[in-house]
């Protein structure tokens, strides 16, 4: 036996207790795994359902990081007019809001307006600088000419904006009532446009004051010129009567100033937002009014919110109806006979089709008829070839139309018809002419994927994707929009949304002030707190303090995570418990 | 805005290191981890034989970052008061000293010395992480398995009889300063309890539910999910005991039906649907317990 | 100083003297005393140290493991069934390294219920690492209470003192009480080279795969050895401060001796008496007494024993099957001894659960001894009448 079996080895130092020295970081206790974790950022449905294409859940993201400027920067970069947008768009981005499964929607119109009147506040930005030499034609100054403007002077376009009306806005200034829309907003927000270095030049109708031939000297031309003609309601001996009147007329007419008097009961005839419209206008004109409308209160286009305003301020409503004839009675004084109707079968448009009941006639006294069941384009300027087809101009994704160097969007090519879709189209017509121009130039950059810029398979396009600004770096980003039931809703607690605040109902009438004061500054950011930020990581750090193996980190550069995987045992607890359907598991190897 | 709650309430000192030799989804170390971040580095952990004798890594490594005192199965509530009268011995009164066992070191084999401790009112934390059953020797049954549930133990045929031991009740009855029981699910809970834990003194003792993915026969990524349906079904409320006789909730626990909960585990597989009402009716029996405790104290 | 005082209570002043600083422990009969003036001294502040009134002498045991992993100096005190108790932490304490000091007041085990003397409980420990010291009078036991944690600190090995029941626990014997100032330079405060200390976080006791543990086994083996060194050096100390030392082994009148009896515990003192006697009457007849069982001495009872015609071991204590404990470390010890020189050995078993071992039981023991060619079997019980 030699004298090292009997001495152990001193040299492998080994203490005489199993006091430990190292840490068990010296397992690689990763290779235990078989699939493993990655962080996806996925798409919010309300940046999917937004016409105008606004990462609303990057812009909450970044107030509830604290970045303030940088959240308006990003609703700015795809939207010009927030502040306008956050008082009158039909939001349908809270009706796509995981939220409402939990408790209610983040009132995303109340935290953009608020936004949109900070940036107003804030002074401008010198405009872009000029780095194109091609000069772009936009006819019509409503929101799809002033976004489509907007962001090619953003791209270093040149543009002129040639308007019909003295004064720029489209249906903004002459559809919009001011109790929604104050002018003064509306005014700057254009200011503020115009800053951009574009020139808007009003009272000027092409095809009348300038022949389209004038729009040569322009690389491109964008037409938005809206639907300005109200249809015909078709209502039998209503030819010559003046007081049965085209309700966007009427509107044009008090948005102007004007105050006419329409008597003391106005019936107003439609279901859509030029409506209501019309019948909180004439009500604040110191008139009764009723609201006919053929189908029931669900099928009602108008936005919600407007119809129960409009119910709040007294409005009447009866559903179920059509005007049939109208007789001029003693004086001014109208009888307005109508039928009764029923809902049939669904239509084209997905609504069920209002059906005439025989015999179900009645008649009311109206002093002034209001028609509202519609608008139409007037087209007839644009050059001989553009395709145009029931009653809009036919185009493509980025609104190039059939003719080369024509492109037309807005009310003039868009159904459904809103501010957010025709902001939504002027920035598609941007994208689509700076493109058009640039191939034009010799550009072999090959097609734009658009459907890469797109919030989800179904959204608008993205300018902070395609220009790369997007201030939120995207880990591994899939193009789809995340459901509710990929949301882990364990880690949400109930939060009451904030609601506007109203002015009281009662003294409206004659007066066309604003009724939505909208939220607090405190309201706003505490509102932008209850995003859940669905599909993207908002740094809740929930990953981290699920994991058990302590294998995921804050990056060093202080934005997102990185996941050891030496450590990973791939349990799969990060993405089960993410709350927001960012994360991932993946067979390992794949 | 709870997420948020959530980042800004949890420490963010880790005092658990990678590379532990927990099974993938173990519940065990979140708990640790949640607990170390809310004591800080000024803490010793004693630990008698359980799951975490192995989590902790052979020698010579360890997965704390805190001084850890490795001890015998039955032994922690004694070990604890013995290291919490050194350190004052050496004029330290500061240090936090606790107890980290399993269900077998506190509802079985290390009752009595717990009891001791508790009686004694040692200024200890004592903490049971209780997966519910002798997961390290391979899942027997211990007085913490639950009514029905199959261990090695336990086998279908014959499933666990006897309802599990009322471990906080017994604590209670000791009339100690702090008892509560906590949930890797409630993470900012279960910190805010530690925390208040850690500012009183005597003894304490938190219970801590371990969702254990290969002892309750489900999926590694399910264990916080279990450990939130636990708290949400009653059948592992959220509360807090003070002095024994003050029982506060500390959650609104919406009383969800157990059946989901048990049906989702493979340990309950062989269960009837009568036998789950069974156990529907003794969570119902021990809600409106825990009940009357809260208002009228315990 | 010099008191008059029971056994019991030389064990508590030798831990008054130590400062220790955290005692643990459970009542037994008969080392209650111990821990009752114990607790007077740490009421009335004699003694400024932690105590916790554990539940169980497992507990005991375990709280002192705590403290002195802390880095504490720890004592407490057991008989019998309390250290049956015990045992799987006395191997905790031991392979911790963690230098406990233990009181075992030797009592037999049941059943039947007993509470009378013999070393069938401390032996029992005898493989769990612990060391192991047997004392004959009341200033030894508290001599040796001082010396424990001395040698337990200097080795890092935990020491068990051990006095025999009533024998000494409860017998009055004068003690002088050696000064504070003097225990003070002998035993400075512990200074533990590892302890549970969050500036210097280390884990205890964690899993050892086989390619570690023998070698930590190994150590202790080691730490056991060195003390069978040590103890002698830290006596010279003692000696030099007291005037009084024990030694591993005494040897007593052995010089020429035809027999040698070894005892162990206060069997010694009537050993000695009955040497005395023997000596007068011309009989070289010696006495070797083991106060250090574990580590064995095994050179210095090589060298004691050696050349010697006849050993005669006096065991109060049985391994059932076996026969008595020291008899048998002893003529295991003499295996290595050359056949010339090796003693015939007679191990006798006496004086079990606190059966009276009187001067004429020895004196019988010696005639036997001398008497027989070879013993009749390895354990020949001594006054056994079924």
């Amino acid at each position: 036996m030699s004298d090292s079996d009997l001495k152990p080895d001193a040299g492998r130092g080994i203490p005489p207790i199993a006091v430990s020295r190292i840490t068990t970081e010296v397992n690689p206790t990763g290779s235990w795994k078989f699939i493993r974790p990655r962080y996806e950022d996925r798409v919010a449905p309300c940046n999917s359902r937004c016409p105008v294409g606004i990462d609303v859940e990057g812009y909450l993201y970044l107030l509830g990081q604290d970045r303030r400027d940088e959240a308006i920067a990003l609703l700015l970069e795809e939207n010009p007019m927030p502040a306008i947008t956050g008082r009158v768009c039909h939001h349908p981005c809270e009706d796509g809001c995981n939220r409402a499964r939990l408790d209610e929607p983040v009132a995303i119109h109340s935290i953009e307006r608020r936004l949109g009147d900070m940036a107003l506040a804030a002074p401008a930005s010198p405009a872009p600088e000029r780095t194109r030499d091609e000069r772009v034609a936009v006819i019509g100054s409503g929101p799809a000419g002033l976004a489509c403007a907007w962001h090619l002077a953003r791209e270093g376009y040149g543009v002129t904006v040639f308007e019909k009306a003295p004064e720029p806005g489209g249906m903004l200034r002459l559809g919009i009532p001011e109790y929604r829309l104050p002018r003064a907003i509306l005014d700057r927000q254009i200011e503020r446009i115009r800053g951009m270095g574009i020139d808007i030049r009003c009272g000027t109708t092409i095809g009348d004051d300038l022949p389209w031939s004038a729009l040569d000297e322009f690389a491109a031309v964008f037409a938005a010129p809206g639907a300005h003609v109200g249809k015909d309601a078709r209502i039998e001996g209503a030819g010559g009567i003046p007081q049965i009147r085209p309700g966007l007329e009427f509107l044009k007419e008090v948005n102007a100033g004007a105050r006419p008097d329409l008597g003391s009961r106005v019936i107003v005839i439609g279901g859509g937002n030029t409506a209501m419209d019309c019948a909180r206008s004439a009500l604040r004109l110191g008139a009764n009014v009723t609201v006919v409308y053929r189908r029931t209160p669900v099928e009602m286009p108008a936005i919600p919110q407007e119809v129960k305003e409009a119910k709040e301020e007294g409005v009447g409503f009866v559903f179920l109806a059509a005007p049939l004839a109208v007789r001029s009675l003693d004086g001014n004084l109208l009888g307005l006979e109508c039928r009764r109707m029923e809902l049939g079968p669904p239509d084209d448009s997905g609504r069920r089709r209002p059906v005439p009941i025989e015999e179900g006639r009645f008649s009311v006294l109206a002093d002034t008829v209001l028609t509202a069941i519609g608008e139409d384009c007037d087209l007839s300027f644009l050059p001989e070839g553009t395709e145009i087809s029931g009653g809009v101009a036919q185009v493509d994704e980025l609104c190039a139309s059939t003719t080369a160097r024509v492109f037309v969007g807005g009310d003039a090519a868009d159904l459904p018809r809103s501010v957010a879709d025709a902001l939504g189209a002027g920035k598609r017509a941007a994208i689509g002419i700076d493109r058009w121009l640039r191939e034009a130039g010799g550009d072999r950059t090959g097609p734009l994927d658009v459907d890469a810029l797109r919030f989800g398979p179904e959204g608008n396009v993205s300018a902070a994707r395609l220009r790369g600004t997007d201030p939120i770096p995207r880990t591994d980003p899939v193009n789809e929009v995340v459901t509710w039931d990929r949301m882990n809703p364990d880690h949400f607690r109930r939060v009451p949304r904030h609601e506007d605040h109203f002015h009281g109902a009662g003294d409206l009438r004659s007066t066309f002030g604003e009724v939505n004061f909208g939220l607090s500054e405190r309201e706003t950011l505490d509102e932008a707190a209850r995003c859940l930020n669905c599909g993207v990581c908002n740094r809740c750090e929930l990953c981290m303090i699920f994991c058990p193996d302590m294998a995921i980190h804050r990056r060093e550069d202080g934005d997102g995570f990185e996941i050891d995987m030496r450590y990973c045992k791939g349990c799969g607890l990060c993405a089960a418990e993410c709350p927001r359907g960012a994360m991932s598991m993946t067979r390992e190897g794949l | 805005m709870s997420q948020t709650i959530i980042k800004e309430r949890i420490p963010h000192e880790d005092l658990l290191c990678s590379g532990h030799l927990a099974c993938p989804g173990c519940a065990a170390p979140i708990a640790m981890n949640l607990v170390l971040k809310a004591l800080g580095p000024q803490t010793v952990v004693t630990l008698p034989a359980c799951c975490w004798s192995i989590i902790a890594g052979p020698w010579p490594q360890s997965s704390l970052r805190v001084p850890l005192f490795h001890t015998a199965f039955e032994t922690a509530g004694a070990v604890a008061s013995g290291i919490k009268a050194g350190l004052q011995a050496r004029g330290d009164d500061e240090t936090t000293v606790i107890a980290w066992a399993g269900d077998g070191g506190t509802f079985d084999i290390g009752l009595q010395a717990l009891s001791g401790a508790a009686e004694r009112n040692e200024d200890i934390i004592y903490f049971c992480y209780d997966n519910e059953a002798y997961m390290n020797t391979g899942i027997q049954r211990s007085s913490a398995t639950p009514w029905g549930a199959w261990t090695t133990t336990t086998p279908a045929g014959q499933p666990e009889a006897s309802p599990k031991k009322d471990i906080v009740s017994i604590l209670a009855a000791h009339r100690i300063p702090y008892i509560a029981t906590a949930s890797v699910a409630y993470p900012v809970d279960l910190v805010e309890k530690v925390e208040k834990a850690r500012t009183i003194r005597g003894t304490r003792f938190i219970h801590i539910l371990a969702p254990c993915p290969p002892g309750w026969k489900t999926q590694n990524d399910e264990s916080v999910d279990l450990a939130r349906q636990a708290v949400q079904t009653r059948v592992f409320p959220l509360l807090e005991i003070e002095n024994g006789t003050e029982w506060r909730f500390t959650m609104d626990h919406a009383g969800e039906p157990v059946a989901p909960y048990i049906r989702r585990q493979g340990r309950f597989r062989h269960l009837t649907d009568e036998q789950i009402e069974h156990i529907q009716a003794d969570v119902d029996a021990r809600w409106a317990q825990l009940q009357r405790r809260v208002v009228h104290g315990g | 100083m010099k008191k008059v005082m029971i056994g019991n209570h030389a064990v508590s002043w030798g831990v008054q003297r130590a400062r220790a600083e955290v005692i643990s422990a459970y009542p037994i009969t008969p080392q209650t005393q111990i821990v009752e003036e114990l607790s007077d001294m740490v009421a009335d502040g004699r003694l400024p140290a932690r105590y916790i009134k554990v539940e169980s002498e497992h507990s005991a045991m375990a709280a002192c493991i705590g403290a002195a992993a802390a880095g504490a100096r720890t004592f407490t005190a057991t008989s019998a069934q309390g250290l049956a108790l015990m045992h799987e932490l006395l191997h905790w304490a031991a392979g911790g390294r963690l230098p406990v000091v233990m009181a075992d007041v030797n009592r037999a085990m049941a059943p039947g219920w007993t509470i009378w003397t013999d070393q069938n409980d401390s032996l029992s420990q005898r493989d769990t690492g612990w060391i192991q010291l047997y004392c004959e009078t009341n200033q030894e036991v508290f001599d040796t209470t001082i010396l424990s944690f001395r040698l337990a600190e200097a080795v890092e090995l935990p020491v068990m003192l051990v006095l025999d029941a009533f024998f000494l626990s409860h017998t009055s014997e004068p003690v002088d009480l050696t000064e504070p100032a003097i225990v003070d330079g002998f035993l400075p405060r512990r200074e533990a080279k590892l302890r549970l200390d969050p500036a210097d976080p280390h884990s205890f006791g964690a899993l050892v795969r086989p390619d570690a543990y023998m070698e930590m086994r190994w150590q202790q083996q080691e730490a056991m050895r060195q003390a069978l060194d040590v103890l002698p050096a830290i006596e010279d100390e003692w000696h030099a401060l007291t005037g009084r030392r024990y030694g591993a082994l005494e040897t007593y009148r052995t010089d020429g001796a035809e027999l040698l009896l070894v005892t162990s515990g206060t069997i010694t003192s009537t050993a000695r008496h009955v040497v005395d006697e023997r000596r007068a009457r011309g009989e070289a007849i010696g006495l070797v007494k083991v106060k250090m069982f574990r580590p064995f001495p095994t050179d210095a009872l090589r060298a004691a024993l050696s050349g010697v015609d006849r050993v005669a071991v006096l065991d109060r204590n049985i391994s059932p099957g076996h026969g008595g404990i020291f008899a048998e470390e002893i003529r295991s010890a003499l295996y290595d001894v050359p056949p010339d020189d090796r003693p015939v050995l007679f191990g006798y078993v006496l004086g079990l659960g606190g059966r009276d071992v009187t001067p004429a039981v020895i004196e019988s023991i010696v005639d036997r001894s001398l008497a027989a060619p070879s013993p009749e079997r390895e354990d020949l019980w001594v006054g056994v009448e079924l």
